[in-house]
């Protein structure tokens, strides 16, 4: 089996169990949006460029993501099981395809404050 | 923090019963229960609970300084374990979203226990839905945090007290809703028939999956003390 076709193959199980986001999930992740950034204290949280051009804040301790596609469709209505911009955060974790910032650990807090 | 709480019923409602060591605290715990039901004296025999284990200490977040400490447990008011409780009263929304998103500056060694009393008050009316989700979410990143200072197999347990209203409106609800998504443990005080100067109450618990719901009686005597009996059900 070529890396192609298991590409293909990984591309539809994703599809099956996430929907259309998880076409829109490889492509952020192939566009290198999703940055993990962490503090010496070893706090972290992800930022994802979206395609729309604005940076969503997402904790993946907890499953949480900024964006309102997040809010309404994963907590509101429970029709998705989880955004794109945070299946691209899981799918970098496993890939190991984030990239990486170190901040320190004042930066951390006003950024986590700033997301508010 | 769902199987702390539980230890805490069990032990206080069985004579002497001590083998339960500290086990594993258990999912993220949210305590529903109208104004006055004890929400808060749990809370505290929670605490006194989680003091008591050897680990870290206890953070205690909540709008006001407690009126007066619920006598509340078996477990004497031990002086060594109120000193592992550190009360903080952010006063306001804004407060209390810096004191957790700056939790990774706390020096010192991490919580083992992080209690949150009267989430109600941190959501206000205009704090959407949006905010009122972030905060939740930082609740468990700041615990999940502390989780990983402790180290494997020590986590941080972490339990939200919310007061629920009878005549709940929907807002109230998708809050609700919300919150059970992020706390799949949860505990509810139900008001019980109380006799002369005594206050009851019937305490159910779930700790999500397939778990049983666990129930108890809890019965304050006018001093404050707490009397724990578990309520059995026929078919078990």
């Amino acid at each position: 089996m070529t890396k192609k076709s298991v590409q293909i193959k990984y591309k539809h199980r994703l599809k099956f169990i996430f929907g259309s986001s998880a076409i829109q999930a490889l492509d952020l992740v192939d566009r290198q949006s999703v940055t993990l950034i962490s503090s010496p204290s070893g706090r972290c949280v992800y930022q994802v460029l979206g395609s729309s051009g604005k940076t969503y804040t997402c904790l993946a301790s907890c499953h949480y993501c900024s964006c309102p596609a997040f809010a309404f469709s994963v907590l509101r209505k429970s029709d998705s099981l989880l955004c794109k911009h945070l299946l691209a955060v899981y799918l970098c974790q496993v890939m190991r395809a984030c990239q990486q910032v170190s901040v320190s650990d004042k930066q951390l807090t006003d950024m986590l404050m700033e997301k508010k | 923090m769902a199987e702390t709480l539980r230890r805490v019923l069990a032990r206080c409602s069985a004579a002497g019963n001590r083998e339960e060591s500290a086990a594993e605290a258990g999912p993220p715990l949210l305590l529903l229960g109208a104004s006055g039901s004890g929400k808060t004296a749990l809370l505290f025999a929670t605490a006194l609970e989680v003091a008591g284990e050897g680990r870290g200490p206890v953070l205690f977040l909540t709008r006001r300084p407690l009126q007066s400490l619920p006598v509340g447990t078996r477990t004497a008011l031990d002086p060594l374990r109120l000193q592992k409780i550190r009360f903080q009263y952010p006063p306001s929304t804004r407060e209390l979203l810096h004191l957790l998103c700056s939790a990774h500056e706390i020096p010192g060694p991490a919580p083992s226990l992080l209690l949150l009393d009267g989430l109600e008050e941190y959501l206000l009316n205009d704090l959407g839905s949006q905010e009122a989700t972030y905060l939740t979410a930082l609740l468990l990143d700041t615990a999940a945090h502390f989780s990983r200072r402790l180290g494997t197999g020590q986590g941080c347990g972490l339990v939200v007290a919310l007061q629920t209203q009878e005549e709940a409106d929907s807002r109230d609800g998708l809050q609700v809703a919300m919150l059970r998504r992020y706390f799949p443990a949860q505990c509810w005080l139900q008001p019980g028939a109380s006799g002369p100067g005594e206050h009851r109450l019937r305490v159910c618990l779930e700790l999500g999956g397939l778990s049983p719901r666990t129930e108890w009686w809890v019965a304050f005597q006018p001093q404050g003390e707490m009397r724990i009996t578990p309520i059995v059900h026929p078919s078990e």
